[in-house]
């Protein structure tokens, strides 16, 4: 009997954790109209239905765009970042590795807010470029943080013998600082742009007709209930799961 | 390729520390120097300052009469090999070795059969499809100098580069350096604060201490005849007997000892253990008893009290034929050329 209790734990743990996914995609699969028990499945006809319809499959599409575009930015900025404050004595240092990691304690409400205020007052209109820019600040510290960290004195020395040998700074950073943190990189990409994937409140604020996913999930949701809400989201979960899969695969297996 | 190294004057203050105090150090092309010293003795500096990967806050380095004081490590006629070897992770063997190479701009197939070139000569050719992680320490170390060498280095700078290895491969590592530096020619520079190391390896051994160097000359000059008592103690196990000098003759415990070279006042004589042996004649030590002896094969090491200066215990190496007991009285001498006095140091 006590020995049972630790697995009774681990799967009540499991269930909490799982039982919202589990009957979300369960019910995707849902033969009626209603995404509620009894289970009358299984059946394909949400997914044909959201799959054929535009505004759905553009607002994937735009998904799609910003979360790469954006991750790919936050990365590239974010690298340059950590390799300025970790190769070079630089006056506040401290200060700026501060206020580069601080927007992750600020909500992204208040980001997004801030954004909109700025863009408003710039003139710019809204657009998948600004959601866009919206997603760099916030994974921006991310990214810098995440790359930062796996700065360390094996590739400062490496970066020497390259130097010695006749490479320039740019060849420094191409072929052998960006090649020894790609680990690193590839983990700061893939979490970006699983969080930009399916965040909402900036996307909802910074954008207007060409909006992302979660906006579009948002407005469905104000016409009630249906399965075809729990196929979309079982195809966002997918999405998420396999860049999470990719993650493991590139990144962690190749360490071990 | 190979060329001489000319420093002149060298200082360098690190914030208000002076790491290095008026260098001057001419080196022949093609020789093997060590630069040897305990650590922070400005060694490493030293050597930074060759790579240019330090630039002196004074005086001039000069490779093959060209002033080469403020040119960066790139364009030096230097290479490095690293304290860490600092082999690139992602690439192959090959890719490593023809680094430079590619920076200098040769082309894919010229570079690449020049690195299978030089990992022969480190006897890695079979291995240049692996990567670094897949080597032992000494393998890594070889392909670190085959990268280092296969650009052609007039003068090639190695920071302690058998420092992370076992001592039994460190003996045989040696023996490769030095075979190696003599089928290129190229004028080496090793930086160890192990002095057998310098012995077994080096053309001419600079000993460095403070930021200065103390001595600079052939293996067996320094360890015979040091140019001063650091130098003298850091070269090996030295005994230290305190003595007076007037008239251009020293007094010690165990008697006067003519000495013109020294000025008058407190001195240290010093006497390497290897160069006291039982029997008489030349400066004679006198009775002494053996506190302890251990057997060391090539000899036996024992400390022993003098009757002459009860207070002093003397180190002695005796042949390996028989190991005196503890409380054994023997009667000791040593040989005049084998003692050296310097100026006491203050205390």
């Amino acid at each position: 009997m006590m020995r049972a209790a630790p697995w009774l734990y681990l799967v009540a743990a499991f269930v909490f954790i799982y039982l919202p996914v589990g009957a979300l995609v369960l019910f995707s699969f849902q033969g009626g109209s209603l995404p509620v028990p009894p289970f009358d499945g299984p059946s394909l006809q949400w997914y044909g239905d959201i799959l054929s319809d535009d505004d759905l499959t553009d607002a994937l599409r735009n998904s799609l765009i910003v979360a790469v575009g954006s991750a790919a930015v936050a990365c590239a900025l974010g690298f340059l970042a950590a390799y300025a404050l970790a190769r070079f004595v630089l006056p506040g240092a401290a200060l700026m590795r501060g206020l580069l990691i601080a927007p992750l304690t600020v909500s992204y409400l208040i980001v997004g807010l801030g954004l909109l205020m700025v863009l408003q007052r710039l003139g710019l209109g809204l657009s998948l470029w600004t959601a866009g820019i919206g997603h760099v600040v916030i994974n921006l510290p991310l990214c810098f943080a995440i790359i930062y960290a796996s700065m360390g004195a094996q590739q400062q020395n490496a970066e020497r013998a390259a130097r010695d040998l006749g490479a320039n700074e740019a060849q420094v950073i191409l072929l052998i600082t960006a090649p020894m943190l790609a680990p690193a990189i590839l983990a700061a990409f893939f979490l970006s742009v699983t969080l930009s994937w399916d965040e909402f409140i900036i996307a909802f604020l910074l954008t207007r007709f060409d909006i992302t996913l979660p906006v579009e999930i948002w407005s469905m949701l104000r016409s009630g209930l249906s399965p075809r809400l729990n196929a979309i989201g079982s195809l966002v979960f997918l999405v998420s799961v396999t860049a999470v899969l990719l993650l493991e695969i590139l990144v962690f297996r190749k360490r071990a | 390729m190979t060329a001489p190294v000319h420093l002149d004057g060298i200082n360098h203050w690190f914030g208000d520390f002076q790491a290095l105090t008026d260098i001057s150090l001419d080196i022949a092309a093609g020789e093997y120097i060590t630069l040897l010293g305990p650590s922070g003795c400005g060694k490493t500096t030293l050597l930074s300052v060759l790579g240019g990967f330090v630039e002196p806050s004074q005086g001039t380095v000069r490779i093959a009469g060209q002033d080469v004081t403020r040119l960066a490590p790139a364009k030096r006629p230097t290479t490095t090999m690293f304290q860490d070897y600092a082999l690139f992770p992602h690439m192959s063997l090959r890719d490593n070795v023809a680094f430079g190479l590619r920076m200098g701009g040769m082309g894919r197939a010229k570079r690449h059969a020049r690195a299978l070139e030089m990992l022969a000569l480190v006897g890695l050719e079979k291995d240049a499809a692996k990567r670094p992680h897949a080597l032992s320490g000494g393998q890594r170390q070889r392909v670190a100098l085959a990268r280092a060498l296969a650009v052609e280095p007039d003068v090639l700078l190695l920071d302690e580069p058998l420092g992370a290895l076992d001592l039994k491969l460190r003996r045989s590592m040696q023996d490769e350096l030095k075979a190696i530096q003599r089928q290129v020619g190229t004028t080496f520079v090793h930086v160890t604060h192990d002095q057998e190391e310098a012995m077994a390896i080096a053309d001419r051994i600079v000993v460095m201490n403070a930021g200065r160097i103390e001595d600079a000359g052939p293996p067996a000059r320094v360890y015979r005849d040091p140019a001063t008592l650091f130098a003298a103690a850091f070269m090996g196990e030295m005994n230290r007997i305190p003595g007076v000098n007037e008239n251009e003759t020293t007094r010690t415990a165990f008697g006067k000892i003519h000495n013109p070279r020294m000025p008058e006042g407190k001195v240290t004589l010093c006497l390497r253990p290897e160069a006291i042996r039982i029997g008489k004649g030349g400066f004679s030590l006198g009775r002494a008893t053996v506190q302890d002896a251990a057997f060391f094969g090539t000899h036996v090491r024992a400390h022993v009290t003098p009757e002459a200066a009860p207070d002093m215990r003397l180190v002695v190496h005796l042949p390996p034929g028989s190991i005196p007991e503890p409380d054994d009285v023997l009667d000791l001498c040593a040989d005049h050329d084998g003692l050296t006095v310097f100026p006491a140091e203050e205390a």
